[in-house]
């Protein structure tokens, strides 16, 4: 840091890059794979079956068996959440908020009879999504750590640019060359560059969904901390109506249903029930986002006990609301359609690479000269980025698999699923941290591909009975075909490598992100 | 940094990552309550693009934190920060930062 | 998903994404290292400077018509993503086939006319 801007930036690129780069991977790639989180969620409970249509009366009778269900199961609950059916999943999707302390609810209803539905029980795209910013650890410390990694990466990304303004001149190039060093380097480059607006907007607008969490002073100082009442004022959502502590009966929700549907035009998404056994409940119908990249749902509010209309919210929201909206909006990508989903996909797959090319040019770059015992960081890194860049496509390849090999009345099925993505994640880590090096790498990628086409072959063998639209299927297993082909790409590249010698006779390209003079 | 590194700079990079972490969360955390509180736009509006600022702001603060010529540089530059955003903050709310306990 | 007011989204990508092709080929071929993978030799001045102006023109194209056919909102998304796709496509081509794009450049061209075509309005 004594040598200049462009070092010093050098220098806090590789180093904070390395020391979240193993949890950013793990978030772009489940990231990117909720992408397809609808699609993931029909291809692991294939018994659904989709309809046509879905008439208003017919979603006004799914609300009512909604509640009737919940008020006999989750009548002391602080919230209702009730998802209604759409044609591509024809489910009444319920979760409700107990006191704190009391864990949550959760259950999939038939909206024909209003009985749970029968279908394998399974959290679906559902686990990847909230891994992707929680990683699976009690939520407030798992978005901590995510938000720490994504500022991290921010930085990153700058002190990138700033250092490596060079490449931007030239960037269609990928070395085909032997030397692993070069290849690795230009793939970051690579993707890291092509994909550079999506890097930028994914990152900042991923810290900005969250942003009240992670800043909340501005609300504490205007707002005494209400964010509701700040939420409120913004028109992103309808106000509080707070408990009045007497009870009260909860009025049908079916013909506020069909209020709703007759207020605002668009396909009604769920209804949200606060408070529902007081006299003061409120019954919230949520509708889609309107076409437009900004994340917001147009909303009636209902006082529960009445029926009445309090508030109607659609649109109009100022500046910098919408500017925020248009962020939150921007990093889900509800709107794309299948092509430019397909496209954010394949950015988020750049970012998957950037990060990956990233980690493993750090573990290359520092490769012990030949016949120097390696050192324990370089070998605790390596242990980690193959544990990582290795492990996660393998643990949700596994999870798949458990999807299609676990009995279908096992107790705790969803629970045995993530166990086998955690318990595949952990074996690819171990038996990866034996072998020499590139021997690891090229054994676990494989493993990683096999484990793909064996989910493949499991959802051919045990499901394909059930497919209700067998193209789509197929659809879905290709493209675990393809990941499993990009799998086994990868491992022979890695085999074709020439040893690290030659990489380090040609001498450090200029460009490696290093420590200031070696 | 060479390859084994003094204890000296070893202390000099923690420094920097410590003052950049926390440093860096103060001047974001000190704008947001001022901005919010003094940008000429309704309540909201303005808490929204104060707590939008505020991540660039703290991606300033950590590329200063390390392109500083010397730790104590950087340290005066982000306790500068502070101080003033602090000291503005007090002016405008009248009560010490952030209303901890208020 | 339904998207009202635009009738053929996949079309408009397309043709973003085949004239963000083509740009950034020109705009690749002007650096003498890419030039002479294909042509054995490297650029001349004037080749240099018209491949470079048609690159960023088309490029620039590429952003007017995905402004024009979806709007300031979803243009520049749609834009990007396209010429992040066609960046990609360009990049693998000319790092492990580089006369290919003496085909496949051609082949971009036709294609975008006819996506071109098939857009309404």
């Amino acid at each position: 840091m004594k040598q200049g801007f462009r070092q010093s930036m050098a220098w806090l690129h590789t180093w904070s890059g390395l020391v979240v780069g193993w949890v950013l991977f793990a978030v772009f790639v489940t990231g990117t794979a909720t992408y397809y989180r609808a699609e993931i969620s029909r291809w692991m409970q294939p018994e659904l079956r989709r309809e046509a249509t879905i008439a208003p009366e017919a979603l006004a009778a799914s609300a009512d068996r909604a509640v009737a269900y919940l008020q006999e199961q989750a009548g002391g609950a602080r919230t209702w959440f009730v998802t209604l059916p759409t044609p591509e999943r024809p489910l009444i999707e319920l979760f409700w908020r107990n006191r704190p302390g009391t864990p949550p609810g959760h259950v999939l209803l038939d909206p024909r009879t209003g009985a749970p539905a029968a279908m394998r029980a399974t959290r679906g795209g559902d686990f990847l999504y909230r891994f992707h910013f929680e990683l699976n650890l009690a939520p407030l410390w798992g978005r901590w750590i995510v938000g720490l990694c994504a500022m991290v990466m921010l930085v990153a990304l700058v002190s990138g640019i700033v250092t490596h303004r060079r490449i931007f001149t030239d960037f269609f190039t990928l070395r085909r060359d032997k030397a692993a060093q070069r290849g690795w380097l230009d793939a970051h480059n690579v993707s890291g560059v092509l994909a550079l607006p999506f890097h930028l907007m994914i990152t900042y607008s991923g810290v900005v969904t969250l942003a009240l969490m992670y800043m909340p002073w501005g609300v504490t100082a205007a707002y005494k901390g209400d964010s509701q009442a700040y939420f409120a004022e913004t028109g992103q959502i309808t106000q509080a109506r707070p408990a009045a502590g007497a009870p009260g009966t909860l009025a049908p929700v079916g013909p506020m249903v069909a209020r709703a549907l007759a207020t605002l035009p668009g396909p009604l998404e769920r209804l949200t029930i606060v408070n529902p056994r007081d006299a003061q409940s409120t019954v919230v119908a949520v509708f889609e986002e309107p076409h437009g990249l900004s994340h917001e749902h147009p909303q009636v509010a209902f006082a529960g006990t009445s029926g009445a209309v309090v508030e109607v919210l659609s649109g109009g929201l100022a500046p910098a609301a919408r500017t925020f909206t248009t962020l939150v909006g921007l990093h889900e990508a509800h709107f794309a359609g299948t092509a430019l989903r397909g496209l954010f996909f394949l950015c988020g797959l750049m970012g998957c690479t950037m990060v990956g090319s990233g980690l493993v040019l750090w573990q290359v770059a520092r490769q012990p000269k030949h016949g120097a015992a390696p050192g324990f960081g370089w070998r605790l890194v390596h242990g980690l980025n193959l544990g990582t860049v290795a492990g996660l496509p393998g643990a949700i390849a596994a999870y798949l698999l458990a999807n299609r090999l676990l009995p279908l009345d096992l107790a705790g099925r969803p629970e045995w699923e993530v166990r086998a993505f955690f318990g595949a994640w952990i074996a690819i880590a171990v038996a990866g941290a034996w072998p020499a090096p590139r021997r690891a790498w090229r054994g676990a990628l494989a493993a990683v591909a096999l484990l793909f086409v064996a989910a493949v072959l499991a959802d051919v063998a045990t499901a394909r009975g059930l497919w209700d639209d067998p193209a789509w299927f197929l659809g879905f297993d290709l493209a675990l075909l393809a990941l499993a082909a990009g799998f086994a790409l990868v491992s022979r590249k890695v085999a074709r490598f020439a040893g690290p010698r030659r990489a380090r006779a040609a001498g450090a390209p200029a460009g490696v992100p290093r420590m200031g003079p070696a | 940094m060479s390859r084994s590194p003094t204890l000296q700079a070893r202390a000099a990079v923690a420094g920097r990552v410590v003052l950049a972490a926390f440093g860096g969360y103060a001047v974001a955390a000190l704008a947001t309550a001022l901005l919010s509180l003094t940008l000429p736009m309704p309540r909201a509006e303005a808490v929204t693009a104060a707590t939008l600022l505020s991540f660039p702001i703290m991606v300033g603060i950590v590329v200063v934190a390390f392109a500083a010529r010397s730790p104590t540089r950087a340290a005066a530059v982000v306790g500068g920060l502070v101080l003033a955003l602090g000291l503005a903050l007090r002016l405008v709310t009248g009560t010490f930062p952030i209303g901890f306990g208020s | 998903m339904t998207m009202p007011g635009t009738t053929s989204p996949g079309l408009t990508l397309l043709v973003c994404a085949g004239l963000g092709f083509l740009g950034l080929a020109a705009l690749c071929l002007s650096l003498a290292r890419h030039h002479q993978a294909v042509w054995s030799h490297p650029p001349d001045h004037r080749r240099r400077l018209g491949l470079r102006g048609a690159g960023w023109a088309l490029v620039a194209l590429s952003l007017a018509v995905a402004i024009h056919r979806d709007g300031w909102a979803f243009g520049p998304v749609d834009w990007l993503g396209a010429l992040t796709g066609a960046g990609l496509l360009l990049i693998v081509v000319q790092s492990y086939r580089p006369r290919a794009l003496l085909w496949l450049a051609p082949l971009a061209a036709l294609l975008t006319v006819v996506a071109a075509l098939g857009v309404p309005g």
